[in-house]
């Protein structure tokens, strides 16, 4: 018996020793998992759960028994499903975990105070953690810093330029209105001349009657003849360039086709199109291969996306071609004002180090200019007269204005084809202008943010790829997957209210991954919503989710799709560098660097 | 999902709907053979009651303590008696010889009847194929040694001893069997043949000018070996309801009858196991898997009727009435088995009770394996998880999200090319690595390994068994090719032993590259689903080992490919590590190999209510280990289904999440925080019945009494609970009822007699017998504790179910009117062997005289081999205890307590509103007891 005795006494001690030494270098029992800051609420010897159900004492708290439904009770502990441990994590960032992960044999918490039931060791590994996550802190902030210089000067010179396309604008418009007014001089000029010549001529035959002169009647009558139709806009000119447009889509066209049969491993036969075509019935019959893949594109889909696909490619192809000739006219017009803003650009240029992005964005529609220069709208007087809107315009205004008013009613034949002459290449000037006035302000009324700082998106692609994939994002137009000649469209911008503020759209944004949800906080823009893209088989039509990121570079990264046809992707971008993230950044190092010290000192 | 395209429509407009429609439209009936497209159903099915010339018996005899004899045909030219005019129906006699039976009594209350051919006198050399490996090793060591045949008295007839209060009766002309009550009243239980349309189309020689083959679309069958059709009438009697025969899609608990009068004629319950597309939600049509096992239930009597064929069978329950409108008998269940090939074998189950089926079903086709513990938990799948990255991603999401999850499943696309044991190395460049990550928060991955082999000659599993002769022959001899994932593919012929040694061997370390011990397999399409071949299988004349033709095996060829994985997992774990392996096919006895799931549902609130009667048919015929996919396979389900679903898929015995590839993503953290805390709440439920669950898959694998319940195995004398589809028992003390429609208002719950039950979201009590109305609410269905019972749970929550070995439990007590419950905890190691060898705590909780004891109930003779446990009890909650109890004292030791009122659970909101003993701390693997004052 007084052996016994001495035995357990000295188990007792010894437990109690270890207890001692387990707990030496944490907080004590009654406070584990507790802020600093919330030390001051368990004060007290009865204290309130937070939620205000219950009271409770002290010699309950983190007793191993779930008092209180929020925790309040077991901070320390994995009681309270609801609770929340808080890791001091000295020497780095201080963490709150869920009290599930207490003393689950995990090591969650970098101090390793999540886990202190001795059924495993955690090592400190916050020194090592804290140093690095200054680390990439540090560069996100220099990054945050750099990214706000250079968004600084874009804005600035987003808004210099909004204005000045403003100021365009209304100009252009005032151009309009006196232009119009000279189209319709030249107009009732040119019929005075017809009416003179007309008149001319019924008097001249009249004469010639007299005369009973055969030959000279006949060739002027063809002369005659030849002017009145060639009175509107050189229809011919487009005509011709519009059939241009449709062949060299049916060349792509073509090339398309026959790509997709010599590269698709899975190629549609086109005998399994057409069997599916004719009527459900028809597995039967089918060779026991196609009936194979027939039967497992029920599941995949794969078969039957070809096929909508292709279908789809046709009407793309037809939209396309529409397109072409939309952003053909609008580009021809862009690079007959790029004057202006080509120098801006080359600025731009150089304060982003990165000329290569830039130079392959713009790449395809810099090939589409010089298309469009040496196909037809060749009027070079209009180009170069026009550099400076200010003073250019004027002069070839006025020249305009002055030939008009010199004009004499002479009916001969040289007066005559002159008028026309430059009947024609008034009203074109004035259609020109008019497209150009509608595509400004069409741009114009688009929402670059509360800063326009989205301004200069707007004749940008961003490409990126992925295998074989090559994904395209314009800003404002659309985006789309290309793989080899095969295009897919994965949405359009749409209108300005597409451009998300998060805050705004709950519903919308509640397929996303969680992350996102956390921009909830910034009112901003920080998403580009690009929707109604090509269909998906037994899906939704296809869309994308570009998430802006501060960086130096404009950089389209990270594409995915979580789920199918629904794609997202990362830009970087200087334009969403904020100064309330930076500072929310140095506050973050500031913290930091506060328990810095002392770890150094515990270590 | 579509409508019918019409024919008048302008071809425009057709070819516009087929393009976008054809391929999304759902299930194609017309690829799937209709009774009347099936001769051997069709000429069945058409034949009256007794318009068959009877079988006699004769010869009867006690060989080997079993009744053996013969049939023998009417001498009278057998009547041609359907319309059918083909060539199978003209068969005369000359097939008719006699045929030998045999009858055999085992243990417990089972009467096996089995008819041959006699092979001493067989025209060919082929004979019928009886399945092997079904039926449980040792079963002939329970068959029992009839002492001695009677013949009662005034008819010719012979009796025998079949369980204490049951005989058999074999009545010799016309041929029939009845098993009954012993007694004055002789009341039958079970009789076969009673409507004479027993039929048995003997091999023969094929005629001159004979045409066996059989057409179906585009494919033919070239039934070398004639017509050799089973079929016979059973008769189920004292029931009220039929149930059983899985699979099949339906809203109906019991088997709704197929024909009779007053009842619209439908096809025939088929069992013929196929991948069918889109499976309709009412259907009697055969989709993954059969057990053609049916059961009985009424008010007098409980019985079954297993018949061991693995072949195409057709089974129809008639109505009252079905033989003689003008008498109608009400107290019986008619049934009519029909099947393409094979033997009589087949089990009459005397019952008396529920569970006496069941158990009496489980010692012929064995009980359920006892899984690990992690396989109970809840599983997280999607065809498909893409890359490393998104498995991660995924995994974090849950603990970002504090959900808990236990195994993360890959589909087809991580392979290379769909040739099984690869991985596509871009997508997943470090198998190792990323279950090594898994494993290490406790978690576990499964990859799809399905029996299609890609014939690819650089793969090594397609040349190995190209070289060795492992595959499936065609009906020419040469390996069968059929289409499936992988293109061009060919099946190996699991029948072989030595193939499903072959096949075990490949989920070895060494031969399955890149997998780790926490690696368990998922076996899909193993119906098996052949994309081109006659209803999206094999061909019935494709070849297997011992010239057996597929026909004859077809339904099992899932069940061995089942078996031969899961013999695989075993042998790569040298028998110390349970197997989990989920199938699509099974047959009788997969409960033996592991768990199965009913395949690819819809998203829609059909399907989600089909669920529960789908899983407990299969429960009720041994397949406890089941679930439906959670959010329903295709489509994309609108959040308050996919809420609903988790909310009554946590109580499915298998609880798995899975989408198709072209859903929406549905992981539960992405439909906003509130539908999120749904979720999560619906598998925090799951996590704390744990124990309970555990418990239950124990008392399964020794019993065979599944986890989920209908209400009548529990309640069988309440007539009110015999067709309920909604609502179920998990166990005997949990009762739950699902919420099938959208917005609903209001939920009524129907109560059995017998038992109080407490509402377990408020602790209020009712008494039984009663429909009762609640609201429906958002954040659970209703569940209802027993009265009389107790519920171990765990109510700690952590990042899967591993990390819970250490948490204390709570227990649940409900006392019923006599202030008295009882309950009881299986706890072992979760993942071994080792519980076969008496390492594992089973404790019984009895609560009476305001005490309650814990008993160890696990036997002396259970095994050398010991379990222990540290965990304690950190809460005892009780309920219907008048309240005045103010303390608790343990003993031993004499520790004293407060009880104090406190929450049922500690979900955010909870009253404090049920008697809670406040840290008793006892051991839970101790024995003692706690006293209330």
């Amino acid at each position: 018996m007084g052996a016994l005795r001495i035995k357990l006494s000295l188990t007792i001690t010894c437990l109690f020793a270890l207890w001692i030494a387990g707990f030496a270098s944490l907080p004590a029992r009654e406070f584990l998992g507790i802020a600093p800051q919330d030390e001051g609420y368990y004060k007290s010897d009865v204290i309130k759960c937070k939620d205000g159900a219950k009271k409770f004492t002290k010699q309950q708290l983190n007793d191993e028994f779930c008092d209180c439904l929020d925790g309040t009770d077991e901070p320390g502990t994995s009681a309270c499903p609801e609770g929340k441990f808080y890791c001091r994590n000295s020497g780095h960032i201080p963490q709150i975990i869920f009290s599930s992960r207490v003393n689950d044999g995990l090591c969650d918490c970098c101090d390793g105070s999540d886990e202190y039931n001795g059924n495993v060791n955690c090592s400190n590994t916050c020194w090592e953690a804290g140093k690095a996550a200054r680390e990439r802190l540090k560069k996100k902030i220099e990054k945050h810093q750099d990214g706000l210089v250079i968004r600084k000067q874009e804005v600035e010179k987003a808004k210099q330029e909004f204005v000045k396309e403003e100021v365009e604008l209304s100009k252009l418009k005032n151009e309009e209105k006196i232009l119009k007014g000279l189209v319709e001089k030249l107009r009732e000029h040119k019929e005075r001349i017809k009416k003179a010549e007309e008149e001319e001529r019924l008097k001249k035959e009249k004469e010639e009657a007299q005369r009973v002169a055969e030959t000279k009647s006949n060739e002027q009558k063809q002369l005659l003849d030849e002017y009145p139709e060639d009175l509107p806009e050189r229809p011919h000119d487009k005509l011709e360039k519009t059939s241009q447009h449709v062949l060299e889509d049916k060349d792509i066209t073509t090339v398309k086709a026959g790509a997709n049969e010599e590269t698709g491993t899975k190629e549609v036969h086109p005998d399994d199109a057409a069997d599916q075509v004719q009527s459900p019935e028809t597995t039967e019959g089918l060779s026991r291969e196609k009936l194979g893949r027939l039967v497992a594109s029920r599941w995949t889909g794969e078969l039957s996306d070809k096929q909508t696909k292709e279908h789809n490619d046709k009407n793309e192809e037809e939209k396309e071609n529409h397109d072409f000739a939309e952003s053909g006219e609008e580009e021809n017009y862009d690079s007959y004002y790029h004057s202006d803003t080509d120098d801006d650009r080359h600025q731009y240029d150089d304060e982003d180090d990165d000329n290569d992005f830039q130079d392959d964005a713009d790449e395809p529609y810099g090939k589409d200019e010089v298309e469009y220069d040496d196909s037809s709208y060749t009027d070079k007087d209009f180009t170069s007269e026009s550099p400076d809107t200010t003073t250019g315009s004027l002069s070839w205004l006025d020249k305009i204005q002055h030939t008009v008013q010199n004009h004499e009613i002479i009916s001969t034949f040289v007066e005559s084809s002159r008028v026309n002459k430059e009947y024609d290449d008034a009203s074109l000037k004035l259609s020109k202008l008019q497209s150009r006035i509608s595509s400004l302000s069409e741009k114009l009324k688009h929402d670059f943010g509360k800063e326009k700082e989205f301004y200069s998106f707007y004749d940008q692609c961003f490409e990126y790829k992925q295998n074989k994939y090559v994904y395209k994002v314009c800003p404002f137009r659309k985006a789309s997957q290309v793989e080899g000649h095969s295009t897919t469209q994965l949405g359009n911008f749409g209108s300005s209210d597409e451009f998300l503020p998060l805050c705004q759209s709950i519903k919308a944004q509640r397929l996303l991954l969680h992350e996102l949800r956390w921009a909830n906080f910034e009112e901003s823009y920080s998403v580009m919503q690009f929707s109604n893209g090509e269909k998906c088989w037994n899906g939704p039509d296809r869309s994308l989710k570009v998430r802006l990121r501060c960086g130096l570079k404009y950089e389209l990264a990270d594409v995915d799709e979580p789920s199918r046809c629904e794609y997202v992707a990362i830009l970087s971008t200087p334009i969403s560098c904020r100064e309330e993230k930076l500072k929310e950044l140095q506050q973050k190092l500031e913290d930091l660097n506060k328990s810095q010290p002392l770890a150094h000192d515990e270590l | 999902m579509t409508s019918p395209v019409r024919r008048s429509a302008a071809p425009v407009l057709l070819f516009l709907l087929l393009v976008f429609s054809s391929s999304v439209s759902a299930w194609k009936k017309e690829e799937f053979r209709s009774c009347k497209q099936t001769p051997f159903c069709k000429r069945a099915r058409t034949r009256a009651p007794h318009s068959l010339p009877p079988f006699s018996v004769s010869d009867v005899s006690l060989s080997d303590g079993s009744v053996s004899g013969r049939l023998v045909p009417s001498p009278s030219i057998r009547q041609v008696t359907d319309e059918d005019p083909s060539a199978d129906a003209a068969v005369d006699d000359t097939a008719q010889r006699p045929l030998l039976f045999r009858l055999s009594v085992y243990h417990g209350g089972i009467l096996r009847l089995e008819i041959d051919e006699d092979p001493s006198s067989a025209p060919t050399p082929k004979r019928r194929f009886r399945l092997p490996d079904v039926l449980l090793p040792d079963l002939e060591d329970r068959r029992l040694w009839l002492p001695r045949l009677s013949s009662p008295s005034g008819v010719a007839a012979t009796s025998f001893y079949l369980a204490d209060g049951f005989e058999g009766i074999l009545r010799h002309d016309p041929f029939e069997i009845v098993v009954r009550r012993t007694g004055s009243e002789g009341e039958p239980v079970l009789s076969f043949n009673s409507h004479g349309l027993f039929d048995y189309e003997q091999l023969r020689a094929k005629k001159e000018g004979e045409d066996w083959e059989e057409s179906f679309r585009s494919h033919t069958d070239s039934r070398p070996h004639g017509p050799q059709s089973i079929s016979f009438d059973v008769s189920f009697h004292g029931a009220n309801f039929v149930y059983g025969i899985p699979e099949h899609a339906s809203p109906s608990l019991s088997l709704r009858p197929t024909r009779g009068s007053g009842v619209d004629e439908s096809e025939p319950y088929r069992l013929f196991n196929l991948d069918v597309f889109e499976y309709l939600h009412d259907s009697p049509f055969g989709i993954y898997g059969s057990i053609p096992f049916m059961l009985s239930h009424g008010t007098r009597s409980t019985s079954g009727f297993f018949w061991l064929n693995a072949a195409e069978m057709q089974i129809d329950v008639l109505a009252p009435g079905w033989d003689d409108s003008a008498a109608p008998n009400a107290g019986r269940v008619d049934s009519f088995w029909m099947s393409e090939a094979g033997v009589v074998d087949a089990f009459f189950f005397v019952g008396p009770g529920p569970k006496d089926v069941l158990k009496q079903y489980a010692s012929v086709t064995g009980t359920p394996a006892m899984p690990q513990e992690f396989a109970v938990a809840y599983h997280q799948c999607r065809w498909n998880y893409r890359d490393e990255e998104d498995v991660a991603a995924v995994d974090a999401a849950f603990d970002e999200h504090d959900i808990p999850y236990d195994v993360l499943w890959l589909d087809i696309e991580h392979t290379d090319g769909k040739r099984y044991f690869t991985w596509d190395r871009t997508l997943f460049p470090h198998p190792e690595e990323m279950q090594k990550k898994l494993a290490a928060k406790g978690r576990h991955m499964v990859t799809i390994v399905d029996p299609h082999i890609k014939r690819d000659d650089s793969f090594h599993v397609h040349k190995e068994a190209t070289e060795k002769g492992y595959y499936v022959k065609d009906a020419s001899g040469k390996d069968f090719d059929g289409w499936c994932w992988p293109g061009s593919s060919s099946y190996s012929d699991m029948l072989n032993p030595e193939i499903r040694e072959w096949w075990a061997d490949k989920f070895s370390y060494k031969n399955y590259v890149g997998s780790t011990a926490s690696l368990y397999i998922w076996n899909d399409m193993n119906e098996p689903s052949v994309f081109n071949g006659p209803e999206v299988t094999m061909p019935r004349d494709a070849i297997h080992h011992g010239e057996v033709e597929h026909r004859e095996l077809h339904n099992a060829y899932g069940y061995y490919f089942h078996m031969a994985t899961a013999n695989g997992l075993v042998k790569r774990g040298n028998g110390k590590d349970r197997p989990f392996v989920l199938s699509r096919a099974f047959f009788a006895g997969s409960q033996r190999y592991g768990a199965i799931w009913t395949g690819d549902n819809s998203a829609d609130w059909d399907h989600l209510r089909v669920s529960v009667p789908m899983i407990l048919n299969l429960g009720l015929t041994g397949m406890s280990f089941s679930g439906a996919d959670v959010g329903g396979f295709f489509g994309n389900p609108e959040v308050d289904l996919l809420v609903r679903w988790y909310q009554l898929g946590a109580y499915y015995p298998f609880f798995r999440g899975h989408a198709h590839h072209d859903t929406k993503r549905r992981e539960p953290w992405l439909f906003g925080e509130e539908n999120t805390a749904l979720m999560r709440e619906a598998i925090h439920i799951r996590y704390s019945l744990l124990p309970y669950y555990y418990t239950l898959f124990r008392e399964a694998a020794t019993s065979g009494i599944p986890i989920m319940r209908p209400l009548w195995l529990e309640f069988p004398a309440d007539k009110e609970t015999y067709d309920n589809s909604e609502a179920f028992m998990v166990g005997s003390s949990l009762l739950v009822q699902g919420v099938y429609e959208k917005n609903q208002k209001s939920v009524s719950v129907y109560l059995p007699s017998g038992a109080s039950w407490f509402n377990l979201r408020n602790g209020v009590k009712y008494d039984g017998g009663v429909l009762l109305k609640l609201d429906a609410s958002e954040d659970s269905i209703p569940s209802f504790q027993r009265a009389g019972t107790i519920i171990p749970r765990k109510d700690r929550f952590r990042r899967s179910s591993t990390q819970m070995v250490n948490d204390p439990y709570t227990l649940v007590i409900a006392l019923n009117g006599s202030l008295a419950a009882e309950g009881e905890l299986y706890i072992d190691d979760g993942e071994s062997y080792d519980f076969e060898k008496g390492a594992y705590i089973h404790r019984r909780f009895i609560f009476a005289n305001n005490k309650l004891t814990s008993i160890d109930i696990r036997p002396s003779t259970a095994g050398e081999k010991k379990f222990s446990s540290d965990c304690t009890i950190e809460r005892i909650i009780l309920l219907g205890l008048p309240s005045g109890a103010k303390k608790a004292v343990v003993a031993p030791g004499n520790h004293e307590m407060n009880i104090e009122l406190g929450p049922l659970t500690l979900r955010k909101g909870s009253k404090p509103i049920a008697l809670t003993i406040r840290k008793p701390n006892i051991r839970v693997a101790d024995d003692w007891s706690v006293r209330i004052f």
